[in-house]
């Protein structure tokens, strides 16, 4: 899944042991969440977003959230 | 020109598998002088008895290419814990904690074999080999109450501390697809090589063996999802 955090972080000029600091998580976890190796699960995304405070969708994109709405 | 968010986070990036490698390498190393210093055990005590007496031309090279091995994988573990400690700098609370039981898991372990090994060779009269860590002979009832006491409680309790407070949700993701692989591993394999002996193709399932590769396989899945 693609996603900002990269930019968000050097926007506040964190590192990415700041950032999993803050979100006590491992700075491996940060650097795979960021490359798109690891999803991070509903309540860190949540997390994530307040910190940054930004809705999830705008941190992270699924990839169809410029398709179709099928509800 | 670059700014200093955009540097941070550069030298953050490039960084970031930094303590995954050495570790890796520290390991690896000092199973490498675990074998060694096996093999320096077996080809001794193969020269006793033969009689024993000064070493020969081909002993004095064998003895010299042993020593060389155990000098540069140590070189190894030290230029390599060097790097460990200095991207220590950059953990987080929660990774150096991790760290630190992973290392103390490493070192008891590490120990323990070692001990164990002795005792196979010195105790319990074994041929000496570089595989002696990994015996299955028999030991003592108060070794082997000691050892499962350490096994079957002390463990566990580590292993709990491991997962409630040092790793994060995505080294548990790590872990648990190394436990997929490792049980599916098992799941195939054991009951394949078992049928096998029944027929007589393949030796007797060695539980110990397969414990191995079980533990090891989990290991190394863990050690890439984690790191790569």
């Amino acid at each position: 899944m693609k996603n900002q955090l990269k930019v968000l972080r050097a926007m506040r000029d964190w590192s990415q042991a700041d950032l999993g600091e803050r979100l006590d998580v491992s700075r491996q976890a940060v650097n795979a969440i960021e490359t798109g190796k690891y999803d991070p699960s509903l309540p860190l995304a949540f997390k994530i977003a307040r910190l940054f405070g930004r809705p999830i969708e705008e941190i992270f994109d699924d990839e169809f959230s410029g398709g179709k709405d099928d509800r | 020109m670059m700014n200093s968010a955009e540097a941070k986070m550069t030298d953050s990036d490039d960084m970031a598998e930094s303590n995954g490698r050495p570790l890796m390498w520290i390991i690896l190393s000092a199973l490498g002088i675990v074998m060694t210093a096996g093999a320096i055990a077996g080809y001794m005590a193969q020269h006793n008895a033969q009689g024993g007496g000064p070493l020969g031309m081909s002993g004095i090279v064998a003895m010299s290419v042993f020593s060389a091995i155990i000098a540069g994988l140590s070189y190894f573990v030290w230029i390599n814990s060097k790097k460990f400690r200095a991207s220590g700098d950059m953990l987080t609370n929660r990774e150096k904690l991790n760290r630190n039981i992973i290392l103390g898991c490493c070192f008891s372990g590490g120990v323990i074999g070692l001990l164990l090994a002795f005792y196979d060779i010195n105790i319990v009269g074994s041929e000496p080999s570089a595989l002696a860590v990994f015996s299955d002979s028999p030991i003592a009832p108060a070794i082997a109450i000691l050892l499962a006491f350490f096994w079957a409680v002390i463990m566990p309790v580590v292993a709990w501390f491991w997962h409630k407070r040092a790793i994060d949700e995505q080294e548990a993701s790590a872990y648990r697809d190394g436990g997929y692989y490792a049980a599916y591993t098992y799941l195939i394999g054991a009951p394949t090589w078992w049928m096998l002996w029944r027929g007589g193709i393949a030796p007797e399932p060695n539980g110990p063996a397969i414990f191995m590769i079980f533990a090891l396989l989990w290991s190394a899945v863990w050690y890439w999802k984690k790191y790569h």
